[in-house]
């Protein structure tokens, strides 16, 4: 989906905050403008930021994996040079507000020592082994480098972290490609045609053996040390912003992908939870198990097909569905093949096998986020026409609506044109000419998900700024309060000092969780 | 002395103002269900203008035609032959009572519906017994029963199933269709609170307005300080 207004300035706030405001000006500069050299970065900032200071702050962003530099094959022929251009990838960047959900899935999963480690990578972008253990040893409580390795290891092994991408990888320059001759069933199968940051990171990301090696060693001459020759073939060249280690050691860095996967998956086992029962949502994070290490990409609308066996046997490994009988997941598979007019199915059963269908176990959350809002802000009336309207899929006239809502006629217009403002609600005129003097025009009314789908998204990061500025404007504001240390509060007697305390906590607290229950809204229609 | 009324004049033919009336009376009843309005009689060009008003009363007077405001517009009449009922385009339908939605029978409707989905809970309730009741206690057709409920199931608080013949659809046909309500009671699970709804920029009609520093801003919005005013 193409980036919203919002979506750009929230980005920027977070690197602002994290970073300060001349890193947030190069990165608006490439969110709003999209790839650039450094150097007409530095000329499109005019005075503000010179071409070394540009630099250095392309350095941090790729660090914090927030840009990928990249450069395109010059034409044939041609003299001229590849110039070195920087995407900023946004998706990162707004992973930077959720690190603590990417914490909690590697402490649950894999324990406190990986967490340590994964925090580490958090904090600092991309570390190599000997960094960590540095890090590690310069900390209160040091675990050890044998643990530090160790965990590292297991961290790699679950996908949670990964070798960085290549720093500067060369895309084949589009318009050389001779046009391919498509056969008829080449034809059949259309595919999207890949966006610019698709080709830069599929470019830039190694293959599997080399990005999640199964042994490695901190050794600088070890094979699969991160030098070029193991991430892009050709000669090694002067790169313009050189992140490359002194040693040679392997880089590592969080692989966000797979902690979206892992959050994808625990919302879907949660909505089935909460719309059939606990049964079904012990099969479903089953097969989710199963077919987790087949998932090519993040946002796959259907799982590979499973038996009901594999099934099974993911089923009674865990405490929950110990004592199951096959029988029993049969039934429950059955319920969740069920459909109806109020739920879609949430698995597909093809041929005896199962296929788990994340489009539409995510569209039935995005349905009721969407629902919600609409109730909210628009009325009870308002819900019931875009109910409607959402089950037709196709335009319908104003009367027809006031009809199947039951509203008032003359009052159904007002309503759906408020909808319709703020495109929650696509509309059309359609007049028709009579054979006397006179013509009629109707008002034509459709929801359309994608457009409603951008206007909420562009609307939730613009909700996700607002509550981080006020979180900052109460801490403000209540800033003496807040520099008092805790143990003068806790021993005071002043009353009303610590019921201010309280009031001022309370009130944080609500922006944080608000915001952080906003943020996974954000991810069902962004990341899921 | 008392007045005698005299009898109300039949068109004879004899007045001249009565060719005009017949001509109206021709045009509306030509009209059926529809009407005509006075937008609508005045284009023929053949009646002096000034007459449409004393000639729709007197129409009026002797019982031939009636007016009926619209739903849409109540300034404006349509004027209908007598022996014709009003289309739904001008009245509404049948939940319409003088041009106005009859709302809180709508609602009155809608919650006995639900006051029996709760009776049963744990079962299903087939429309043929919904429309049952609705027909002998209410007087409602069964299409405006089918109204009742379909607007239910848009307002989210039942759900529309057809039935499989087994579990708590033993006792009814397969394919039958039947009702229950929503929610966690009910074994069907609930719609998401919804994250973005439950806070202040969720249900602000203003957010298009609001910018950081702007006039509606998140550090000056009122519907903030009122939600953390707690």
């Amino acid at each position: 989906m193409e980036t919203t207004e919002y979506g750009i300035v929230y980005a920027v706030h977070i690197i602002s905050v994290q970073f300060g405001t001349v890193v947030s000006k190069v990165c608006e500069c490439l969110l709003r403008r999209g790839p650039l050299s450094s150097r007409d970065i530095s000329r499109l900032a005019k005075s503000e930021i010179n071409h070394n200071q540009v630099k250095d702050i392309l350095y941090l962003l790729i660090q914090h994996n927030c840009v990928q530099a990249f450069s395109i094959e010059p034409p044939d022929g041609s003299e001229s040079k590849a110039t070195v251009q920087y995407l900023v990838l946004l998706s990162n960047i707004l992973h930077r507000g959720r690190y603590n959900k990417f914490s909690r899935v590697v402490n649950e999963e894999l324990g406190s020592q990986c967490g340590a480690v994964l925090d580490g990578l958090l904090c600092n972008g991309r570390l190599t082994l000997g960094q960590l253990i540095e890090r590690d040893q310069d900390s209160e409580k040091p675990i050890g480098s044998e643990v530090i390795k160790d965990s590292l290891q297991k961290l790699v092994a679950a996908r949670f972290v990964e070798r960085i991408p290549s720093p500067e990888p060369v895309l084949a320059n589009k318009e050389q490609e001779p046009a391919k001759k498509r056969g008829p069933k080449a034809a059949k199968i259309l595919k999207e045609p890949e966006t610019l940051e698709e080709r830069v990171l599929e470019a830039a990301t190694p293959v599997e053996t080399i990005r999640f090696p199964l042994v490695f060693e901190q050794d600088s001459n070890s094979s699969i040390a991160d030098n070029d020759n193991n991430i892009t073939e050709g000669k090694r060249k002067q790169r313009d912003v050189d992140l490359s280690p002194t040693s040679n050691e392997v880089i590592w860095r969080p692989n966000f992908e797979e902690f979206i996967r892992r959050l994808r998956h625990k919302v879907c086992v949660e909505i089935v939870k909460e719309r059939r029962d606990e049964g079904c949502a012990i099969v479903m994070r089953a097969m989710l198990e199963v077919g987790r290490s087949q998932e090519k990409k993040v946002k796959t609308d259907k799982s590979v097909p499973m038996s009901v066996g594999s099934i099974y046997e993911e089923v009674i490994k865990t405490e929950a569905g110990r004592t199951m009988l096959q029988e029993r997941v049969e039934a429950y598979l059955d319920q969740l093949c069920a459909s109806s007019s109020y739920l879609p199915a949430f698995v597909i059963e093809m041929d005896s096998s199962y296929i788990v269908d994340f489009k539409s176990i995510i569209s039935v959350a995005q349905k009721d986020e969407m629902e919600a809002v609409v109730m909210r802000r628009y009325g009870k009336e308002a819900f019931r026409m875009f109910r409607y309207l959402s089950q037709e899929g196709r335009f319908v006239e104003t009367d027809k609506i006031a009809d199947a809502a039951l509203t008032e006629k003359k009052d159904t217009p007002q309503i759906l044109l408020k909808m319709w403002k703020d495109s929650y609600l696509h509309m059309q005129k359609f007049v028709v000419t009579g054979g006397g003097s006179g013509y009629a025009s109707f008002l034509l009314w459709k929801v359309n998900k994608l457009i409603v789908t951008r206007q909420m998204l562009d609307e939730m990061y613009h909700a996700s700024l607002n509550l981080s500025l006020r979180l900052t404007h109460e801490g403000d504001s209540e800033k003496e309060l807040m520099m008092l240390s805790s143990k003068i509060l806790k021993n005071t007697s002043d009353g009303a000092l610590k019921e201010r305390v309280k009031k001022v906590n309370a009130k944080r607290m609500l922006l944080s969780a608000s915001r952080f229950k906003l943020d996974d809204a954000m991810m069902l229609f962004h990341d899921f | 002395m008392s007045k005698r009324k005299r009898p109300e004049p039949k068109l004879t033919g004899r007045d001249p103002n009565e060719a005009h009336e017949k001509k109206l009376l021709d045009f509306i009843r030509s009209k059926q269900g529809t009407g005509a309005t006075m937008y609508e009689l005045k284009a023929d060009k053949t009646i002096p203008p000034t007459m449409f008003t004393r000639l729709v009363n007197s129409l009026k007077k002797k019982g031939l035609i009636k007016d009926v405001p619209t739903m849409n517009n109540k300034g404006h009449k349509h004027f209908l032959a007598m022996e014709f009922e009003p289309d739904k385009e001008l009245t509404g339908g049948e939940w319409y009572t003088d041009g106005t939605l009859d709302v809180s029978k709508i609602e009155d409707l809608k919650a006995k519906c639900v006051m029996i989905l709760e009776r049963h809970r744990h079962r299903v309730v087939t429309l043929d017994v919904m429309c049952a009741y609705f027909v002998k206690e209410e007087k409602l057709s069964e299409d405006q029963t089918k109204e009742i409920l379909k607007n239910l199931v848009l307002d989210n608080l039942i759900i529309e199933v057809k039935s499989t013949g087994m579990n708590e659809f033993a006792s009814t046909r397969i394919g039958e269709v039947c009702y229950r309500l929503t929610g966690k009671k009910s074994g069907n699970g609930e719609a998401r609170a919804g994250a973005f709804a439950s806070i202040p920029c969720g249900a602000c009609p203003h957010i298009g307005l609001c910018s950081p520093g702007g006039a509606i801003s998140p550090t000056t919005c009122v519907y903030f300080q009122k939600w953390l005013d707690f």
